[in-house]
């Protein structure tokens, strides 16, 4: 168990800026998702991490040690790759020894510690197989137990589901779940899967363009996003922005919508900002503020999305399917609970 | 990057996939694409075999003024084979054919094989590096005979730098001497092929999986013990092919040898190519001949389908 | 990954010293074909590394022209050994990608032939040697014996394995789907072939083309058999240029080996990238 201090970390590729300035402290035993499109420099911090790639400034320290320059093979680090880089030409348990034998730990030491690990995650009855053809969730095991059985201070995740079906993966993400709960390790996971992030990470760390833009638990992330680009990214569909002013009237404050109507909100200053709410958030209201009319209606087993436009603005809503939903084309009215607003700087795209 | 696909010996059976292509038209076309490549196996496989397992029975030379075909004039039966078992010179050929193979090919592999591990990263200079490397396997064999034969001359390069070194002139013959000569042509074949195992070998361990070695090295793994447990094993396949290649042409060898010593001095260097041509070329006994060449072939069949068979279960 | 410092310092070390080693008789080939009789005359102490007197005598000697040192004169030039080399080669080329692209189509598409593979393959093992006396024969009797197209088709048959296996490789690669949409606008198959798959296989074809060429001109022992005054090839014409009377003719020898070391040296850097591929018999793409 190890806390990883990560101060003004920065990484140029020429030119290019991967990585810029990231300051983040993750806790020991902490499980901490980096969220992030393609490009955004997860990766490139992960990497750094590991010791696969130098910084070009900053610092990054396992429990204050130093690890600038500090080769990666002396880190102490476990690593889970993408395609998990399971050595298939060896068995499930030369795999699982690898680690200990280029440690030099003696032999009955070795066989132990590999049979309490493939006891761990049920790789007992594979041990003798070869590592080929094995399906993915035993590989994904595979790959942890490997790193596992070295004892690593930290555990290090790149992608690992992203290689799996759409529908075996809320398995996968429940299992690596659990074995973080029974190894408490400090584990950095790494995903452009907003799902994953939020349904395995004690805290995400979101990421876009090289530099880190909130760091928050999954549900201050959802709730309270620092510019529009977290609100959009987290949450399926993304928070709604709609350009609106803020104007007040003997009522209270309200945000003027043009087309859309208008929807009172608790605080705020006058002026223009970026109107932004969930879509989850939405109530069906037949005398509510809002109207927009319906453009698509998508119906996903216990949830319909309702596509909205009104004038230049597009929503989207999700209700249950319960719900009695008005058909494309049809005028849908609805409001929104002052406390569900969040409000946003036009220009700065910073939350207000 | 590299696919290995040593499954392709058995092509014909990968592609059901073409059922959907498979009508009367696709398969007349097939046969008509492939019918030249059939007919130029035919006519230098089966006609030539034929005819050598006719002559091979008789005691045929183009210098007794019969043609060919009524050799059975001349018939002795298996008297050329029993020759063959009792003729030291072949012996000796095939021994000494086999002890080249011997020296050249792992050398060509262990020089080609390091070779292989300085370039398998990048740094400044490798493409040109890399390139300069290859020249010697793309010079004609017989103009790489003749420059080694140059070098090795007694008043050669060769001894000049080893007159440097001594600090006193250096007369070796090195064509003459029937050891030196030896070494001299096996020299010639190193040189002119470990670039070619380089080649393979590189394009081998290139394909070697990086994350399976960035897992390793995380793991605590050395650099040696990477090397043999997970780059040695991840090419095993190419250096089977790299191995098997090098072996089928060595056992060939000619050129380089032929111009560099003629065989000589005496028979000190003839390898079981240079034998065949000088028994058809000089002693023009060609009956003797075609029962050598047909022996060769037949063991050249033997071990060639076992080895291909092998690769096939190693797949 | 980041590779010490040391490391670095051994690797362009061992480089250097085998390209120095690698280098000497390419360099020392180069050398001689420019240095002017009396240096590639010389020997032991009097040797030139490097000719002190560059000249081109030793081009011109070849080619018959008088007028250098050299108090023979050559019965005959190099001019028709090189033209043989050429038709022999290129031809042998046109037989063997003609007949090897056809059968690995025939194959790839519609798995025809498929005892080729194999049988081409132990063509290549066989050692040349032990068919050559019926070779002989048979080109004796059709009357291919010293003439460059009896020797192209001999060059053909030997090397349809690898224009064969390398454009098989090329097809399997080659996605059907470009073909499939063309048959379903209703193109014959052989228009298909000829059109479309051929025209887009132009790269592979040519680089097959090369690779074919350089192991066609790389001939001695072939030419050796089946030429005899007329149509000896490069190789086969260099040993003519020695008598007893003469001694070796180093210099122009060196020459010779030179004007045919240049193709097969340019060509294979030029198709260095599927050289593996050719070499491996479609084993190994890179």
């Amino acid at each position: 168990m190890t806390e990883i201090v990560m101060r003004n970390l920065g990484k140029d590729f020429g030119g290019f800026t991967a990585l810029a300035d990231m300051d983040l402290t993750i806790g020991s035993g902490e499980f901490v998702a980096l969220l992030g499109p393609s490009g955004c420099g997860k990766s490139t911090t992960m990497n750094m991490i590991a010791g696969m790639l130098d910084p070009t400034h900053g610092e990054i320290r396992f429990d204050g040690r130093m690890m600038n320059g500090v080769p990666m093979a002396k880190r102490g680090v476990g690593f889970v790759f993408q395609n998990y880089a399971i050595f298939t030409h060896m068995t499930v348990r030369d795999n699982l020894a690898y680690g200990l034998r280029a440690r030099g730990v003696a032999k009955p030491e070795i066989a132990r510690r590999v049979g309490d690990i493939a006891d761990l995650l049920q790789l007992t009855p594979l041990l003798d197989r070869k590592a080929a053809r094995l399906s993915v969730n035993i590989l994904q095991r595979l790959a942890i137990g490997r790193s596992a059985v070295v004892e690593p201070a930290i555990f290090l995740l790149d992608e690992p589901l992203s290689n799996v079906d759409a529908a075996f993966r809320a398995v996968m993400r429940s299992e690596l779940k659990a074995l973080q709960r029974q190894f408490r390790q400090t584990m950095v996971y790494v995903t452009h899967d907003q799902l994953e992030a939020m349904t395995m990470a004690d805290r995400i760390a979101v990421m876009d363009h090289g530099k880190l833009l909130q760091v928050g638990t999954p549900l201050e992330v959802y709730n309270h996003p620092v510019d529009t680009f977290v609100a959009r990214f987290i949450g399926a569909p993304g928070m709604n922005l709609l350009a609106g002013r803020v104007t007040s009237a003997d009522t209270g404050l309200t945000v003027d919508l043009g087309a859309a109507g208008h929807c009172p909100i608790q605080a705020g200053q006058g002026g223009e900002v970026l109107f932004g709410f969930r879509p989850e958030e939405v109530h069906p209201d037949p005398k509510g503020p809002m109207e927009m009319t319906v453009t698509t209606v998508e119906r996903i087993g216990a949830r319909t999305i309702l596509h909205l436009a009104a004038g230049s603005h597009a929503a989207k809503v999700v209700l249950d399917s319960e719900t009695a939903v008005p058909d494309q084309g049809e005028a849908f009215r609805f409001s929104v609970s002052p406390g569900a607003v969040r409000l946003f700087d036009p220009q700065t795209e910073r939350a207000l | 990057m590299t696919d290995m696909t040593t499954q392709q010996l058995g092509a014909a059976e990968r592609h059901a996939d073409t059922a959907l292509h498979e009508g009367a038209e696709e398969r007349r076309l097939g046969l008509w694409l492939t019918l030249p490549a059939q007919l130029l196996v035919i006519f230098i496989a089966l006609f030539p075999i034929l005819m050598q397992v006719y002559i091979s029975l008789t005691d045929w030379s183009p210098l007794d003024g019969i043609p060919w075909y009524r050799a059975y004039e001349l018939w002795i039966g298996l008297l050329n084979y029993v020759d063959l078992a009792n003729d030291p010179r072949f012996w000796s050929a095939l021994w000494r054919t086999c002890i080249v193979m011997a020296i050249c090919v792992p050398v060509q592999f262990l020089l080609g094989l390091g070779l292989a591990i300085l370039f398998v990263d990048d740094f400044p200079g490798r493409r040109v590096l890399y390139s300069t490397i290859l020249v010697p396997m793309m010079v004609v064999p017989a103009v790489a005979g003749y420059m080694f034969f140059m070098l090795f001359q007694s008043g050669g390069p060769v001894n000049d730098i080893l007159s440097f070194f001594a600090g006193r002139p250096v007369t070796i013959a090195w064509l003459s001497d029937p050891d030196l000569a030896l070494f001299a042509t096996i020299v010639s074949d190193i040189w002119q092929w470990t670039p070619l195992m380089f080649l393979i070998l590189l394009a081998g361990m290139v394909s070697v999986p990086q994350d399976q070695q960035m897992a390793a090295i995380l793991l605590g793994a050395s650099w040696w013990r990477r090397f043999w447990t997970i780059v040695l094993p991840r090419m095993k396949t190419i250096i089977i092919i790299a191995l098997a290649i090098r072996l089928i042409e060595n056992f060939k060898v000619f050129d380089n040898f032929y111009i560099m010593t003629g065989g000589g001095p005496g028979v000190a260097t003839e390898t079981i190519s240079i034998y065949i041509y000088k028994v058809t070329q000089q002693e023009l006994i060609w009956g003797y001949v075609a029962a050598i060449a047909l022996a060769i072939l037949i063991v050249l069949s033997i071990v060639s389908a076992l080895a291909i068979k092998k690769l096939r279960s190693v797949q | 990954m980041q590779r010490s410092l040391s490391f670095e310092i051994f690797r362009y070390a061992a480089i250097f010293t085998f390209l120095a080693l690698s280098l000497v008789p390419t360099i020392w080939m180069i050398s001689m074909a420019f240095k002017p009789i009396a240096e590639w005359q010389a020997s032991g102490a009097d040797l030139t590394w490097w000719p002190a007197n560059p000249t081109l005598d030793n081009f011109r000697f070849i080619f018959g022209e008088s007028g250098s040192d050299l108090i023979v004169a050559l019965e005959r030039t190099a001019g028709r050994p090189i033209l043989a080399s050429l038709l022999a080669a290129s031809f042998g080329t046109l037989i063997a990608m003609t007949a090897g692209t056809a059968a690995a189509y025939g194959l790839s598409r519609f798995g025809a032939g498929g005892n080729l593979p194999l049988a081409l393959i132990q063509l290549r093992i066989f050692p040349p040697m032990a068919v050559m006396i019926p070779v002989m024969i048979m080109w004796a009797f059709l009357g291919l014996i010293d003439s460059w197209y009896g020797l192209a088709l001999i060059y053909g048959i030997v090397t349809m394995p690898f224009s064969f296996w390398l454009m098989k490789t090329f097809f399997d690669d080659m996605p059907r789907e470009i073909e499939d949409a063309a048959l379903v606008e209703g193109c014959s198959r052989w228009r298909v072939f000829l059109r479309i798959t051929l025209p887009i296989m132009r790269p592979a074809l040519a680089s097959s083309a090369l690779f074919v060429f350089i192991l066609n001109w790389s001939d001695y022992l072939i030419a050796l058999l089946l030429t005899t005054r007329d149509w000896v090839t490069i190789p086969v014409y260099m040993a003519s240029l020695s008598s007893s009377m003469t001694g070796q003719l180093y210099g122009a020898k060196a020459a010779l080996g030179l004007i045919a070391a240049v193709p097969p040296v340019i060509m294979g850097i030029a198709i260095q990238k599927q050289l593996v591929r050719g070499l491996t018999f479609g084993a190994l793409k890179e």
